[in-house]
């Protein structure tokens, strides 16, 4: 690889202010007529070889007319004309014929001389009751160095500065390879997933997490065009020369008073080679009415097709068939092993920090892996670079503060963000048997971000979370996440850059009770990983991307350390062993274009798991069921010994073809290993799961996937449809036995059975993102099986037939809508249906132990009643005037409008001899709520 | 503008998560026949027969429950040895005392009229511990009463327990009167039950027994020593089992892991389930099987253990402030066949209260049958084992 050039930029760079105001009297002054060729001032002269900026000189001279332009347009541009007595407009006509060279003239006697683009003198019909910013210039943050040569005339609106990328150094064809950032122009936060490319030829690029883009080009100019939902669409002129660096500062959209379109190219699920894979940003987050109030990260990801929970006090996620462990939450770089507060009913997410979440259901990057299912990538917001701002909430349970602003102007940024319940006043309101019940969580998330300079920037990740709550019990559970994480950005160079990660990750419960002094306890728990991963991003050319490299994760778990509380508790002191393993993976992976329309992507992941020592090992006789009986040895390794290493190859390819620019295809095939799972004999995720890693009793789970979707965008790309279908095999899926005890289980393998799973299923998604009325529509068809069939492990499930997971659910509908009536005032409405999930149904009666008992069918044999639900809000904004101090809204809706009681679930329950089912609704009418927001 | 304090007290009881629980009925899905269940134990216990039950399961919106007779029914023990169990009434099966060798394992075969032999799998004799004690606290106004045991050897760990209570309790009113009748039978009069004017003992002090129709389990397999401190019964406040004399036995059987773990199943599936974090209700398997048809569904789990057991008294006074009130109320009512009619119908008659001359009733005091005769809510016949 040739090393590259440093930094180079436009040579000929305008005060941005000075186009800002050209673009603003461009707009007020000029009232539309036509530019006529006739009437204008008659020319003579001879020209031979003159550059064209002197030859309009003369014409100016001449006509008394003002000449716009900019010499960079002109180029080596010489013109040799003879001309007597002509009219100025026809000179120019003849003088730039074929040179690509476009004029306009106004009735103020002034010419704007561009390239390509004819400047437009008038403007739309109506235009001057809409928006008077709407042409504004991007401008370029770098230090612009002084133009040499003329002093360029006022420049021409509408991206018409001239960049100019590297030294020009040789004539000729040739790739050049621009680098950079795209920043919002106005806090300095990187916009994520701009869409960055020109259109002859056309190469397209999409920043990455952070803002960062890489596009080769051929050498020469060129019209950039970065576009970005919720961004200014900006368009900028290049020349390039060579290698170099251009910084984009985008600005944001700003409220406008009546709405302008901007729909333009925004056919990123055509052109990305991504499938199965939803983006969700924090504004579109916001809009879903949740329970409470509570803008709800993980409730809007439960909004698309293919992922669902089991039911509303759980923000577990079922992703394609996957079972809630089977997600990999990440936020930033950190694991979230528990991501929710208070019974599951809110996200551990602060809506004020998030930026937007990404969701992978298919094509999952080979630089993630260790879960099956899918990867939720949470990412936070940089901060506001430039000053300092906040936001502030107050709800009937919540109240969050976030606070972000610069620590060095331009190079760093902090936000703070905290989040506290104050829902104990809410329980002393409980009849009185729930008098001393208790339920409070908080969360604080720190992120600090730092530019050394262009190539070194370091990122830091805290976050901290705790639960606390006893409900209706003497026993009190507590959890919380902790994560830390560093993360250093070093770019090598245009094509070459790389991200060093570490960090910790630990998610800890306790639980105790101390009533009965004979047997008061307490039980804790932990997991605990720190890793290390290096990510390299190489742009190889246009057509080639290549991705590579390494991570290691180190495991110590502590699942369970039982004790005696007090003094007169007789509990015994129990620890069970803790479990270290560390989880290596290599990847590389290519993404090629071969051409416009066909792309492909594919990876390569080998991760390696092992299990290590110090541990305890129960080995059981071979081809006998794991039971107590059965074991035959137990054997202990040292500290650091390798017991058990697990492996193998994961393949991760995808295919697109696009048909035009509103139709393509996409197909893949994923395959994916999983060494620590959670282990729950509940169907939500409750806080009392434990993980465990694989063992030599426990093997990982391994699943693939092969997938194929069809997406067209209708209405110049503002309506966005898919339809995925995919299918999914688990092997080593751990199921529980009957009855299974989990907590403080010294063999829990004995309580486990490994089985057999498949999952298949067909997605529909309708998206409509701008507008007045926006939202999405999903439908998802799915079924999600087990098998257990083997004698040999010990219990064989339903006869060895195919069984439904206990959160397979074939149906589900979601309608998510927003309607802006104004910039102020807008209706959110949300409504979901799905199919009851499987529950085992008793089917007789019988009498036992001097007790009438109930009998219970095959597991999963039924299900329970189908779930509705609709929610509304309304959301109401302050005042939109840019110069005031704080901004502020309210939101008010109403959660469960319907009042429908959706059963969570059944469960019947033996009642003075008679067994009696019962539905268990959680929130079984209708919820109003009010939200106050503050930014400053 | 809704009132905050509105808005909070409906999320209130909104966040009471079991509030919104209903009544919910399944489909019917009951199978046409019903499958055998199996209960009792192979009693190792030298002075004790074995009582195993046969019964068939029911469909669900049926109470009844259904027994199983004419089975043959065979302990048999790994060394070929054979004890038959003789048919009794309500499905029993029972032997004769029997002395199991501690060292063999026994199983249990059954052969149901239908032809079907069922096996049971070879279990060890396990025996446990003596209750040490029987204790009781007052706690929140009532009675908890709590078993103390424990093994020296460490080695029972699994228990389980069942109960009978018996008290003793009086009608609220004695009785020495009775109705006179006419030819039809309608109450005219009152007269004496016994010319020495006693009171009628046999409806005035009565007896009550129940057993326990909960699972009761222990393990100490998490505590350091085989030591069982464990609540077994509570009794309400002021509640008519202390209002005299009450009597407490527990039996005390030592389980198997497996035992054990099929009676917890149980319990979870029919007493434990329906709080948000509590687990699936799951298939009930135990330790028997159709030797031809290994899926068809058997209940029950034959262990082979023995039964200890041990009785306390707990009397009205060592409860002080205890507050037994039946509710019952007496009427003063006209001895003449108008008012009895009117006023006495359904009534039982109980003391005489204003005289005449030569001992003549004028007027008497009559009650509630429930308030007088004790037989309706017991039996008077006194427990052998009653002081």
């Amino acid at each position: 690889m040739k090393p590259l050039t440093n930094t180079r930029t436009g040579k000929r760079h305008v005060q941005p202010l000075a186009v800002f105001l050209l673009a603003v009297l461009l707009v007020i002054n000029y009232t539309p007529t036509k530019a006529q060729a006739t009437g204008t001032p008659l020319v003579s002269g001879s020209f031979v070889n003159l550059p064209a900026k002197d030859f309009l000189l003369q014409l100016e001279q001449q006509t008394g007319y003002r000449i716009y332009f900019d010499t960079a347009h002109l180029d080596t541009l010489k013109i040799t004309l003879d001309i007597t007595k002509q009219p100025l407009l026809k000179v120019l006509d003849q003088a730039f014929a074929n040179t690509g060279i476009e004029y306009a003239a106004d009735v103020d006697n002034s010419i704007f001389i561009s390239r390509g683009l004819k400047v437009q003198t008038e403007l739309p019909a109506g235009y001057f009751a809409g928006n008077r910013l709407a042409i504004q210039d991007t401008v370029d943050r770098q230090p612009a160095l002084p133009a040499p040569g003329v002093k360029a005339k006022p420049q021409l609106a509408q991206g018409s500065k001239l960049y100019e990328i590297g030294q020009s150094t040789s004539a000729g064809g040739g790739q050049v390879t621009i680098a950079g950032y795209v920043r919002d122009s106005k806090t300095g936060e990187p916009v994520i997933g701009a869409s960055v490319y020109i259109e002859n030829p056309s190469v397209s690029v999409l920043t990455d997490q952070y803002g960062y883009y890489s596009i080769s080009l051929p050498k020469g100019r060129h019209v950039l065009n970065i576009q970005s939902i919720g961004m200014r669409d900006t368009r900028m002129q290049l020349l390039a020369k060579g290698d170099g660096k251009l910084n984009i500062d985008m600005p944001a959209q700003v409220m406008t008073l009546k709405g302008v379109t901007v729909s333009a190219q925004k056919a990123r699920n055509i052109k990305s080679l991504q499938m199965g894979a939803q983006k969700i940003d924090i504004a579109a987050i916001k809009q879903v009415p949740v329970v409470f109030g509570e803008a709800d990260v993980l409730r809007v990801v439960l909004t698309m097709p293919g992922v669902k929970s089991v039911g509303e006090a759980s923000t577990g996620l079922n992703v394609r068939g996957g079972s809630a462990d089977q997600n990999l939450v990440l936020y930033n770089d950190a694991t979230i092993y528990n991501p929710s507060h208070f019974f599951g009913m809110f996200s551990a997410f602060n809506p004020e920090v998030v930026k937007d979440v990404q969701l992978y259901k298919s094509s999952i990057p080979a630089k993630y892996g260790g879960r099956l299912s899918s990867v939720v990538e949470i990412t936070s917001r940089e901060g506001n670079k430039k000053k300092l701002a906040g936001s502030a909430g107050i709800g009937l349970l919540t109240s969050r503060l976030n606070l972000e602003g610069p620590l060095v102007k331009d190079k760093s940024s902090f936000v703070l963000g905290g989040r506290a319940t104050y829902a104990n006043w809410l329980l002393n309101l409980l009849p009185d048997q729930y008098k001393d019940s208790k339920a409070g969580f908080y969360d604080i998330n720190l992120d600090i971000h730092h530019e050394f300079n262009k190539k070194n920037t370091l990122y830091l990740t805290g976050y901290l979370s705790s639960d606390r709550f006893n409900l209706n019990s003497d026993t009190v559970y507590k959890y919380g996440n902790q994560n830390i994480s560093l993360k250093w950005k070093h770019i090598f160079n245009n094509r070459l850059y790389a991200l060093f990660t570490t960090g910790y990750d630990r998610y800890k419960y306790d639980i105790y009770s101390d009533k009965n002094p004979v047997n008061a306890y307490s039980l804790g728990f932990n997991i605990n990983q720190s890793y290390f991963k290096t990510h390299f991003n190489y742009f190889v050319n246009s057509s080639h991307t290549v991705e590579f490299g390494i991570s290691s994760i180190y495991y110590k778990l502590n699942p369970g350390l039982y004790q005696p509380l007090g003094k007169e508790s007789l509990v015994a002191r129990d620890e069970m062993e803790s479990e270290q393993g560390l989880e290596s993976a290599v990847y590389i992976g290519d993404r090629y274009t071969i051409n416009n329309n066909l792309s492909v992507e594919g990876s390569v992941r080998y991760s390696l798991f092992g299990f290590m020592g110090p541990h305890t090992v129960n080995y059981y006789a071979p081809g006998l069921p794991k039971t107590e009986d059965n074991m035959i040895e137990s054997k202990a390794y040292e500290s650091g010994k390798f017991i058990k290493t697990y492996g193998g190859p994961e393949l991760r390819l995808s295919a697109r073809y696009a048909f035009s620019n509103t139709v393509s295809v996409k197909a893949g095939y994923n395959t994916q290993r999983q060494y620590i799972h959670m282990l729950s004999n509940t169907a939500a995720m409750a806080p009392t799961d434990i993980w465990k890693l694989s063992d030599p009793n426990i093997k990982p789970q391994y699943g693939d996937q092969v997938s194929v979707g069809l997406y067209k965008n209708f209405k110049s790309n503002t309506i966005e449809t898919s339809i995925e279908v995919y299918y999914k095999r688990i092997q080593d899926y751990l199921d529980f036995k009957s009855g299974a005890v989990l907590v403080m289980n010294h063999h829990i393998e004995t309580d486990v059975m490994n089985t057999k799973g498949k999952a298949y299923g067909v997605e529909l998604l309708v998206k409509k993102s701008t507008g007045k009325l926006n939202g999405w529509f999903s439908y998802t068809y799915s079924r999600t099986l087990l098998r257990m069939n083997d004698p040999a492990s010990g219990e064989v499930i339903n006869r060895g037939m195919w069984y439904p997971t206990n959160y397979d659910k074939p149906h589900d509908v979601t309608l998510t809508g927003n309607y802006k009536f104004s910039h102020r005032f807008s209706i959110s409405l949300n409504s979901t249906y799905s199919t009851g999930r499987p529950i085992t149904l008793p089917i007789g009666r019988f009498y036992y132990a001097g007790g009438q008992r109930t009998l219970f069918a095959d597991r999963n044999a039924f299900r329970i009643p189908a779930y509705f639900r609709t929610d509304f809000s309304m959301n109401i904004e302050g005042n939109h005037k840019v110069h005031q101090k704080t901004h502020n809204s309210w939101t008010i809706g109403v959660y469960n409008l319907t009042g429908r009681k959706n059963p969570y679930s059944v469960y019947f329950t033996s009642e003075d001899g008679l067994i009696n089912g019962y539905k268990l609704s959680i929130f079984g009418s209708a919820i109003p709520y009010i939200n106050f927001n503050i930014r400053f | 503008m809704i009132n905050c304090k509105q808005i909070s007290r409906l999320l209130g009881t909104l966040l009471l998560l079991a509030a919104c629980k209903e009544r919910y009925d399944p489909p019917n899905i009951s199978p046409a026949t019903g499958y055998l269940v199996v209960e009792g134990f192979i009693n190792s216990g030298a002075a004790t027969s074995t009582v195993i039950t046969l019964s068939r399961t029911v469909k669900l919106e049926e109470t009844q429950v259904v027994h199983e007779a004419g089975a043959a029914v065979n302990i048999e023990s790994e060394n070929g040895e054979t004890y038959p169990l003789q048919p009794g009434v309500s499905g029993q099966y029972s032997s004769q005392p029997l002395t199991l060798n501690p060292a063999s394992r026994y199983r249990l075969r059954i052969i149901t009229s239908d032809g079907k032999e069922y096996l049971s799998s070879y279990t060890p004799v396990k025996t446990g511990p003596p209750i040490d004690s029987i204790t009781w606290k007052r706690e929140e106004g009532g009675v908890q009463i709590y078993v103390n045991a424990h093994d020296e050897q460490n080695n029972t760990r699994f228990y389980q327990w069942k109960f009978e209570e018996t008290w003793e309790f009086y009608s609220s009113f004695s009785s020495s009167l009775i109705y006179t009748k006419d030819q039809l039978g309608r109450p005219v009069g009152v007269a004496y039950r016994y010319p020495d004017h006693s009171i009628n003992d046999s409806i005035y002090q009565c007896w009550n027994t129940i057993y326990s129709s909960n699972i009761l389990l222990g393990s100490t397999e998490k505590l350091v020593t085989d030591v069982v401190y464990l609540p077994m019964r509570f009794i309400e406040p002021a509640s008519v089992k202390l209002s005299s004399l009450y009597s407490i036995k527990l039996k005390q059987y030592a389980l198997s892991r497996e035992a054990y773990q099929f009676m917890q199943k149980m319990k979870k599936n029919t007493e434990q389930l329906g709080s948000v974090f509590d687990p699936q209700p799951s298939e009930l398997r135990g330790n028997i099987e159709n030797i031809n048809d290994p899926s068809e569904v058997v209940v029950g789990f034959v262990d082979v253990t023995e039964e200890k057991e041990k009785r306390i008294f707990i009397y009205n006074r060592e409860v002080p402030g205890w507050g037994y009130n039946a509710g019952c109320r007496q009427e003063e009512i006209d001895n003449h066949p108008d008012s009895i009619a009117k006023y006495g119908a359904g009534l039982l008659p109980a003391t005489p209260n204003k005289m005449g001359l030569f001992g003549a009733i004028l007027t008497f005091y009559a009650s509630d049958p429930v308030c007088i005769d004790c037989t309706m809510r017991g039996t008077n016949v006194k427990p052998d084992f009653w002081p």
